[in-house]
């Protein structure tokens, strides 16, 4: 004699569970192949379900309406001879409690090394060469998604240089950080374990020193007015922010001091200057900052960078940034706009070896010929690594910057 | 015999009168529609147990679809609805991969890519079941039409239901056929329900076979549990198709006697009292009655034809249930020709974890 067990199967199409309305045998009856065994109500039907075998029932599993699981046991029959080798859900037994996983959970944890993504994430890791297995994923059940990949793709960053030359990083061992009951704790996931992770890559390789001055923005307040009232009159819907001005000073001032577009190769220990000029602008997301980069600043109009700039920041907001828009930066611009506050000390964003921070333009007194008089002022703070960019080249390139932008026509002559 | 019950719409009949049945090849009928009540049967008991997945019987509309099936020849083509399964059996069809198609196992010719009775086989010229309503009804003309060109005189059949006749896929289906003049033949099982919309709240038109007026083809209304009723029309329908007559559109009205589909209750929606009325009209019942008064059959017969199908059947369950699942990697085949990286790697990735799980 064998014992048989008979498990609840999926009467009908992704039923998960059913009432046991009435059994018609009860422990001890013996039982001819295809006899009713017992009445189940899922919430597609009342069906009575027969039996698959012949044999003597030895035990009911759950009692009339109580609900009975789909593909857990629901009896058990004692079979003639062979140890029950049915097929479908008639396996020969195990004792009940080894196959008792609770339902539908516990298999999604159950991947091991299987990795989840789509089709188009895998289509990306693949043409760069990345293995996805060796990623975090941020998705559901541990998906890696398109954007854990896009982060990933981005410069390396770590890898201090093989000389061991660069500074050992000092981070002392984590000790555990108590949290009570009012407190919550919230993991660092996706782009913000992304963000984290650069962050602490830039501020403890790059060696910064961050230098603020402030300008007059009266004179570029006044056009950039003068313009978008140009652009009203025209029934043109398109409005100049102050980015495109900034962006074509820099250029600008990039001429004067090249270092400051560059990329710092940790590997070789050497700076690359670069000679195209990709801007990379912070955007404040739902998700968590993500700088998209516009490319070949130095070849666009004032209106292209404009409308290009508006393009990424709503794509970096959608979340549609490709990996080309993500990637490739020379120098990045951090604006704030009106909760700019007064200055502030960003971290670079390594391998980059420079960032300008712009913070709120308003209105204040101060003395200009000897009056006292109410002019447009900002601060601009940009912070340097200090390993290639020495203090003084730092504040020239800050005034050169500043020259341009006080006299805001110099940004339409090329030779100054 | 008998004289069966056509009722015609529309166009006059050009063609000769209905075609008859001899004896040898009604009980040849008898037999399958028997087959197909006894597959039913063990089907729907073997899904309760877990053994297959789900299941759809054609329980009570098995002189419709036998019947209908019956006059075409070997070069014609099938588009079954639903329930139209045993109709590649009548056409020679082995019993035991038809038995594995709905286990899904290794012994199923579609590879366990289907769902459960959804079979095909282009041996007996039969495309699968459309569980999509009306898609294979522009299938079917296509077919036919591409035969007309071709001019082998092939004919297309398609299967429907009473529900289809409002798709989309109905309209453009029997629009094409009537301008094309493509040799189809639509045959409507009007078995008054749409899993549970009774026929009643299905469309005004007084009758299904009414709609082939306006798309200029003839329409033919049959008592669809009459197997020779059903066998008549429809050879007449078939024979003017083949003549290049054009499309016919056949309501075979009967009654779906148990549920929409394994998933199904149809004691929730519909009144016992009409599958009653109708359990009195049975097919099966009617033809063997039918064959006993013109001495054609024997009680005798009966029981050893009963006994023999059974044991038939219950032979194919065990010698297909003792197969295991699909290879793995056949997930994988018979869409690209080369495949492409992705599917590559699916494909390692999958056998390694199938792997893993073994162990």
């Amino acid at each position: 004699m064998a014992s048989f067990e008979f498990k609840l199967p999926d009467i009908g199409e992704g039923v998960v569970e059913g009432e046991i309305v009435k059994w018609l045998v009860k422990e001890g009856d013996e039982v001819g192949e295809d006899q009713p065994l017992v009445e189940v109500m899922t919430d597609k039907a009342t069906v009575t379900i027969p039996s698959p075998k012949k044999g003597r029932v030895t035990r009911l599993f759950g009692s009339e309406g109580q609900i009975a699981k789909v593909h857990h046991p629901l009896l058990s029959l004692e079979v003639d001879g062979e140890s029950g080798k049915g097929t479908a859900t008639g396996a020969a037994s195990e004792p009940p409690p080894a196959r008792a996983a609770s339902p539908g959970g516990d298999d999604t944890l159950r991947t091991g090394a299987r990795v989840l993504a789509t089709p188009v994430t895998r289509r990306i890791a693949r043409e760069h060469g990345l293995d996805l297995g060796k990623l975090v994923g941020s998705g559901p059940q541990g998906r890696v998604t398109k954007a854990d990949v896009q982060l990933a793709l981005q410069p390396p960053s770590r890898a201090p240089g093989p000389g061991g030359s660069a500074p050992s990083r000092p981070r002392p061992p984590p000790a555990p950080v108590g949290a009570r009951a009012e407190d919550q704790r919230v993991p660092l996931r996706g782009l913000r374990k992304r963000i984290a992770e650069k962050m602490v890559t830039a501020k403890f390789t790059a060696p910064h020193f961050t230098f603020v001055e402030e300008l007059d923005a009266s004179a570029l307040v006044a056009m950039r007015t003068r313009i978008n009232q140009t652009l009203a009159e025209a029934n043109d819907p398109f409005r100049y922010s102050y980015l495109p001005f900034i962006c074509r000073a820099l250029v600008l001032a990039m001429r004067e001091f090249p270092t400051l577009n560059a990329n710092f190769d940790e590997a070789s220990q050497e700076l690359i200057v670069r000679g195209a000029c990709h801007f990379g602008i912070a955007v404040a997301t739902p998700e968590g900052l993500t700088v998209p980069v516009v490319r070949n600043v130095q070849g666009r109009s004032l209106r292209e960078l404009g409308e290009e700039i508006v393009r990424l920041g709503a794509a970096a907001r959608d979340r549609k940034l490709t990996l080309e828009e993500l990637t490739g930066g020379t120098f990045t611009i951090t604006s704030l706009g009106q909760t700019g506050g007064l200055f502030a000390t960003p971290i670079i964003n390594h391998p980059e070896v420079a960032i300008l921070g712009v913070h709120r333009i308003r209105k204040r007194p101060v003395v200009a010929d000897g009056q006292v008089v109410i002019r447009d002022m900002v601060y601009l703070s940009l912070s340097f690594d200090h390993r290639v960019i020495d203090g003084a080249v730092g504040a020239d390139f800050t005034y050169a910057l500043i020259r341009r932008l006080e006299r805001p026509e110099l940004l339409f002559l090329d030779q100054f | 015999m008998m004289g069966p019950s056509t009722e015609k719409i529309g166009a006059p009949a050009k063609s000769a009168g209905p075609a008859a049945l001899g004896p040898a090849e009604l009980v040849r009928l008898y037999r399958f529609m028997l087959l197909t009540r006894i597959l039913d049967e063990r089907m729907l008991t073997l899904q309760r147990q877990g053994r297959i997945g789900f299941y759809g019987a054609c329980t009570g509309q098995e002189a419709a679809s036998l019947g209908a099936a019956a006059v075409l020849e070997p070069g014609d083509w099938v588009f079954p609805a639903l329930r139209e399964g045993t109709v590649m059996l009548l056409r020679g069809y082995p019993l035991v991969p038809y038995l594995a198609q709905i286990f899904g196992n290794l012994g199923d010719p579609m590879k366990g890519r289907q769902m459960p009775c959804h079979q095909a086989a282009r041996s007996v010229h039969q495309v699968s079941w459309s569980s999509c309503i009306g898609t294979q009804l522009p299938h079917a003309v296509g077919v036919a039409w591409a035969a007309k060109h071709k001019g082998d005189r092939a004919v297309a059949m398609a299967f429907l239901g009473d529900g289809a006749t409002s798709s989309a896929d109905f309209h453009v289906a029997m629009n094409f056929a009537g301008v094309s003049r493509a040799p189809v033949v639509f045959v409507c099982q009007n078995n008054h329900w749409s899993i549970s919309l009774h026929r009643a709240s299905q469309t005004a038109s007084v009758t299904l076979a009414a709609k082939a007026v306006a798309y200029g083809m003839d329409g033919a209304r049959v008592d669809g549990n009459d197997v020779e009723a059903v066998y008549a029309a429809a050879a007449e329908a078939v024979a003017r198709a083949r003549d290049g007559e054009g499309p016919t559109l056949i309501e075979a009205e009967t009654y779906r006697m148990g549920a929409h589909s394994s998933s199904d209750d149809p004691s929730r929606y519909r009144d016992e009292n009409e599958v009653a009325q109708w359990a009195a009209r049975d097919p099966i019942a009617r033809l063997s009655a039918r064959l006993l008064a013109a001495n054609a059959w024997d009680p005798e017969r009966d029981r050893s034809l009963r006994a023999e199908l059974a044991a038939e059947v219950n032979a194919a369950i065990s010698a297909v249930e003792r197969l295991g699942p699909p290879e793995t990697g056949t997930l994988f085949e018979d869409v690209y020709g080369t495949p492409p990286w992705h599917l590559k790697e699916e494909k390692v990735e999958l056998q390694r974890e199938a792997e893993a799980n073994r162990g």
